[in-house]
């Protein structure tokens, strides 16, 4: 028996763990506020928020695709779909929609709605900026967004009055009229739920964010005996000591991206890894799960081999051993990963000082879009400015994403537009891409070749002229 | 006044089709289709499937009880395919399950022996082997052999612009429910309630007073679910045949896969003007790239065709237009319905003599722009065209010579950047070319208690015509809106209606309600006159204003609820239908020549990027425009389709791509098709609606707004490739879509990659 909230309504199911939530609210729970439109997390008609218990009892909601949410997975948490928000007439954001016409065929809207919600509960101080982010994978075709922006925008402006403690978030949303008044009675609900346990036997699958696999493989998931990754609180944790920042395999993306360590020791993550998806995922996929997914162009994989990051992998048995991440990809689709075997913790270096980060990424779409290229750069400058040390990565260039080697030529020379210059002809000339539907091959060289320039003029502060 | 449906939409309370609760014993069904491009189709085997669990029915065209074809103008498209398969992706059976994931999985286990024939995947191709739909049509005025000789510069070339996937946020989808005696009821998510009524009641082999279609709401549309009736006709035989109701939904990825998009064009052009830059002679020829049947394809190379001279005089004309039939699924309709490929052409066109002069292609738009007395290629004299009017109002909010100079003056101090900018003036032809569709009813029924019901033939689907439609009634009976109701379009309540598109939904059935709405008002008027029985007043003096009836302008004791229920008691007739037929439209396409559009719809934009030349991508920055909107029946419903329009015609420009593979299949999936997201639009939308403008051609002095906007999204196009311009302008314009790897191949790609400049 699976038990979960479901807006004010507690739901105890028989459901496969491995059905996903939006089939469950729509045919079953008889609720079709909630819309199918895409089925791959592509377009956010199905967002849903998922509120589930953090360490000290409170609620943590996020926005999530619906589509690509296993029931299993929302076990012992508050779901809230639109039908869950109006009580005694709109919700702020509902009525600032209408006010501004910000919907036309409707189809995208309740999806806007429970997405803007999210941004209401989880922004530190409802900024637009955020807002925006918010709403970064809920796609309208009507609109032209152009409402929603002034929605989302007199949103921010009715809400910055308000006390920003997010310690008492859900009490401040519930009097602005942001969330009915039930919201204030969830955590004690939910704490009479049964807590779920993670127990699975041999050959479950493992199952972090699921935002791949269930675009992947879902009518077989949904036989598959499931393991959720979501409950090991011990995976979800991230911290930095002196040398390095430990990342829990289970650290969601968008939970990695806006940590105050992350802020503070890579700030440039916070804004790059924006690109890798939208919110609707990033609140799902983990930083591992992008990993194991062994895309030739994760763009968290691009980013961690130019890091230098390590991999701490625990086997079934608890045997642990750690793993180099350029040393994690085998081959196409292939990884350095043993059957029960999971990553329990990304190690990644701190930059020693003189050290810059720097991610490039171009995709036809510049939100939720697979890149065509993408590159990352770790450069070490000495203070005459000349290269102490770098790593170079490209994606979408071979059949895995790709260290690029052989570049210590360069150790030595200024980190100048004439040494970026050649660099690009070098790591051009060195890879292989392939025609397919993110560009042909010949773009895809070409396009390499410009992101290097691009890096050049980065990290040596030329800012595009 | 908002569109009245958004408190629902907010709510998520808005009914669409998969919302209807789903009756007892629904079955649900799934299509097969072909997976070969071309082919003789020898066997086709269901018994695997027929024998999978959950499954109650296999049905192929032997089992289509009347006519086995769905062709939209042209009888080449038959539901199922019965010997020969023709694209990818074209229905040969329908599974029918007693669940939907059921009905998918015993879908995979039909196998279809078919010998592969040899498939054509290029229009110009196509041409070359004569497979073409209907008969290729050219449009000519004045002398345009002749004019070359004038011509002090010429010049030509060749260009694409690409398909468009329409991506309405609800794929096709019909729930299909049996009646009694053999008759059936369809709920459908359809723009067509008269073709595809008939399509039903044709391929169930009965009458069509036996078929009802029921249409609530779209969840956007676009034209994508105009011609093509496969997904509604197809679970209403299966509910025919089985007795049982049955419902047919596509998911995504079969939805992008199988359905038709916008067509992609090739392009030839020549023009030629005089030394100052006017247009003398402009030639052409349009190749449509319309896919395996003509659908609704050669409408939409007529629009394009009368409209090859965009928004400029052009006195000697020739342009030819080709419909070729290749072996991908049919494309269809797509807002703009070809004004946006013929449109493009011209602005091409004109923006390469520009170059070629080397003067801004501004002042070339401006110097040919369309003024009182221009006559049009097929012979219509304009007598009051707004278009020069828009351009001057964009012009005095923006200064367009001192964004030209700024752009220019940033161009000269920047490298790694470049700004581009660009000017699109819109005419936009309003009516459907097709006379014949130029008629609307509507039956308007006041109930007793006041309340009033409206039945059209038009659909709603976001873009707020039936909120226009209950405007029109409550101005007209002289009521609050909230009193009145507009009701499902339904073939029973009004039968033949003419698909809600070509942006005259409104204008057709808003005309249509308000004949109905007036007839019933002079009842009442007659009524009332006898049952407040004043001397001396007459109907004439009697008006309902406000729920109250008024004499000589004063109000009177009498309120509307209380009138009307007089009248009923009265033996009044309080139910009133009504048509409409757009008078004065016709065109010979014999001669090409007539008058084939009541009005025209007029704009001008302006839009500027900022590219990136060091990796090809780009940002549209801002678009400023003025559009003749008429008198609005609703403002904030108008801006809000030009708001969507012009993103819709910016994503055609710029991101939206599709890929088919060698074997005809569609590469593109719905994780590589992207459409503008919140991000991707411009930072900055700024729209005026044109002061003073009337007109008296349709209902209310209000004009048409679905597509004309679209237009202004060719703008993304033109000002990225003034941007491009400014880096080299050494080589071929690229093709639509401008997408980042087109770009950045245009930039630094080698000088012979023709794979960037061919749209396909």
């Amino acid at each position: 028996m699976l038990s979960f909230l479901l807006n004010q309504r507690r739901v105890d199911c028989l459901q496969p763990p491995g059905s996903v939530l939006l089939d469950f609210v729509r045919e079953v729970a008889g609720l079709p506020g909630t819309k199918e439109a895409c089925r791959e997390g592509e377009c956010g008609a199905c967002t849903v928020l998922v509120g589930r218990p953090g360490r000290d009892g409170s609620i943590e909601y996020r926005a999530c695709a619906s589509c690509l949410l296993p029931v299993g997975d929302v076990e012992g948490c508050h779901v809230v779909t639109v039908e869950g928000l109006a009580q005694a007439g709109l919700t702020l954001v509902q009525r600032l929609i209408v006010e501004h016409s910000a919907s036309q065929c409707g189809f995208c809207t309740p999806g806007i709605v429970l997405s803007l919600t999210g941004f209401c509960l989880t922004s530190p101080d409802f900024a637009e900026a955020d807002a925006l982010d918010a709403l970064d994978g809920n796609l309208c075709r009507c609109t032209g967004y152009v409402p929603i922006r002034r929605a989302a925008h007199a949103l921010c402006e009715a809400l910055a009055p308000l006390d920003h403690d997010p310690a008492t978030r859900v009490a401040t949303l519930v009097q602005a009229g942001v969330l009915p008044e039930y919201f204030l009675s969830i955590p004690e609900r939910i704490a009479g739920l049964e807590v779920p346990t993670d127990e699975a036997g041999e050959g479950a699958v493992l199952v972090a964010g699921g935002t791949d696999l269930f675009v992947q493989r879902p009518e077989e998931l949904e036989r598959t005996a499931l393991r959720f990754l979501s409950r090991r609180r011990d995976l979800a944790t991230l911290r930095v000591d002196e040398e390095t920042l430990r990342v829990g395999g289970g650290v969601t993306l968008e939970d990695f991206r806006t940590s105050p360590e992350v802020r503070a020791h890579f700030p440039s993550l916070t804004t790059d890894l924006l690109l890798h998806s939208s919110a609707i995922l990033r609140n799902r996929a983990t930083l591992a799960g992008n990993l194991v997914n062994a895309s030739p162009i994760g763009d968290a994989s691009i980013l961690l081999l130019a890091l230098d990051a390590r991999l701490v992998l625990v086997a079934r048995d608890g045997g642990r051993r750690e793993v180099p991440v350029d040393r994690f990809f085998k081959g196409y689709k292939q990884i350095d990963l043993a059957c029960g075997e999971l990553i329990a913790e990304i190690l990644i270096p701190r930059l020693p000082p003189g050290t810059t980060l720097h991610f490039e990424k171009v995709s036809n779409r510049t939100i939720l879009d697979i890149a065509a290229v993408n590159s990352a750069l770790r450069l070490t400058r000495d203070e005459a400015g000349r290269i102490v040390d770098l790593r170079l990565s490209a994606g979408g260039v071979a059949p895995v994403p790709l260290l690029l080697g052989g570049l210590e030529g360069f150790i030595g020379r200024p980190a100048d537009r004439a040494t970026f210059a050649e660099l690009a002809r070098v790591v051009a000339a060195a890879v292989q891409p392939i025609d397919d539907v993110r560009g042909s091959a010949a773009y895809k060289r070409l396009l390499l070749h410009q992101l290097v320039i691009a890096h050049g003029r980065a990290v040596t502060g030329e800012v595009g002229r | 006044m908002r569109n009245t449906d958004l408190t629902l939409h907010v709510q998520g309370a808005s009914q669409f089709v998969d919302d209807i609760p789903t009756p007892a014993g629904c079955l649900h069904a799934a299509l097969f289709t072909s997976p070969v491009a071309r082919g003789r189709l020898r066997a086709l085997h269901t018994e695997a499937a027929a024998a999978a669990p959950g499954v109650v029915a296999v049905l192929t065209h032997r089992d289509v009880p009347g006519l086995n074809q769905v062709g939209h103008v042209l009888p080449d498209q038959p539901l199922f395919a019965v010997d020969e398969v023709v694209y990818v992706g074209q229905p040969l059976a329908l599974v029918v399950a007693d669940s939907r994931p059921a009905a998918l999985q015993a879908a995979r286990l039909i196998t279809a022996e078919i010998d592969p024939l040899e498939a054509v995947l290029d229009p110009l191709e196509a041409a070359a082997r004569g497979l073409i739909h209907g008969q290729p049509r050219t449009l000519s005025c004045g002398d345009p052999d002749g004019a070359w000789a004038q011509c002090a510069h010429v010049a030509e070339g060749t260009i694409a612009s690409g398909p468009q996937e329409h991506f309405y946020f609800e794929t096709q989808r019909a729930l299909a429910l049996p009646g009694e005696l053999g008759t059936i009821k369809v709920v459908a998510s359809s723009q067509s309630p008269g073709t595809f009524h008939r399509h039903v009641a044709e391929v169930l082999g009965i009458p069509q007073h036996c078929v009802e279609l029921e249409i609530r709401r779209l969840g956007g549309a676009f034209g994508g679910k105009e011609s093509t009736a496969v997904w509604v006709v197809a679970p209403a035989l299966a509910a025919f045949l089985l007795k049982r109701p049955v419902k047919l939904v596509l998911g995504r990825a079969e939805d992008l896969a199988t359905t038709g998009k916008r067509h992609g064009y090739r392009y030839r052009y020549r023009i030629g003007v005089d030394a100052e830059g006017r247009i003398l002679v402009y030639e052409a020829t349009f190749h449509q790239h319309a896919g395996a049947c003509a659908d609704i394809s050669l409408a939409v190379l007529g629009r394009s065709l009368l409209h090859a001279s965009g928004s400029y005089r052009i006195p000697n004309l020739r342009v030819t237009a080709l419909s070729c039939r290749t072996n991908i699924p049919p494309n269809n309709a797509f807002r703009g319905f070809g004004v946006p490929q013929g449109t493009f052409a011209i602005e091409v066109a004109l923006t390469r003599i520009a170059e070629v002069m080397g003067v801004p292609a501004t002042r070339l738009k401006r110097l040919n722009l369309l003024t009182a007395g221009d006559t049009l290629p097929y012979g219509v004299t304009l007598a009051q065209p707004t278009a020069i009017r828009c351009w001057e109002e964009l012009d005095r909010q923006v200064d367009l010579d001192r964004r030209h100079e700024r752009v220019a003056e940033y161009n000269r101090t920047h490298a790694d950047t470049k700004r581009g900018l660009a000017v699109v003036p819109v005419c936009f032809g309003i009516s459907f070319a097709q006379t014949a569709l130029n008629q609307a009813s509507a039956l308007v029924n006041i109930y007793v208690d006041g309340s009033v019901a409206v039945s059209t033939g038009a659909v709603e689907m976001g873009q707020g015509v039936n909120t226009k439609i209950a405007l029109v009634a409550a101005r007209t009976l002289g009521i609050d809106p909230a009193r009145v109701r507009v009701d499902t379009t339904d073939t029973t309540r009004v039968p033949n209606a003419s698909p809600t598109s070509a942006s005259t939904g409104a204008d057709l059935n808003g005309m249509a309600t308000l004949r109905a709405c007036a007839t019933l008002v002079s009842r009442l008027q007659e009524f009332a006159a006898r049952h407040l029985g004043r001397p001396g007043v007459g109907p004439g003096d009697i008006s309902i204003r406000d729920g109250v009836v008024h004499v000589h302008g004063e109000p009177t004791e009498l309120r509307w609820e209380k009138l009307v229920a007089a009248a009923q008691w009265a033996r009044i007739d309080l139910s009133s239908h009504d048509f409409y037929a757009t008078p004065d439209v016709y065109h010979d396409q014999t001669v090409e020549r007539g008058r084939p559009f009541a009005y025209y719809s007029y704009g001008t934009s302006v839009t500027e990027v900022l590219l990136d030349c060091v990796r090809g991508t780009y940002a549209v920055e801002a678009v400023d425009l003025v559009h003749d909107a008429g008198r609005p029946l609703s403002e904030t419903i108008d801006r809000g389709q030009i708001e969507g329009g012009l993103l819709q015609g910016i994503g055609w420009a710029t991101l939206e791509q599709l890929r088919t593979g060698p074997d005809g299949r569609l590469r593109t999936t719905v994780n590589s098709y992207k459409i503008p997201d919140i991000k991707f639009g411009p930072a900055h939308v700024g729209i005026t609606l044109l002061a003073n403008s009337d007109n008296p051609y349709a209902v209310c002095n209000s004009k048409a707004i679905g597509e004309p906007p679209f237009i202004h999204g060719i703008g993304a196009y033109l000002a990225l490739l003034d941007a491009l311009r400014a880096v080299r302008q050494d080589r071929p314009f690229p093709s639509l879509p401008l997408t980042p790897e087109r770009v950045l191949m245009a930039l630094h790609g080698p000088a012979e990659d023709e794979s960037t400049s061919q749209g396909r």
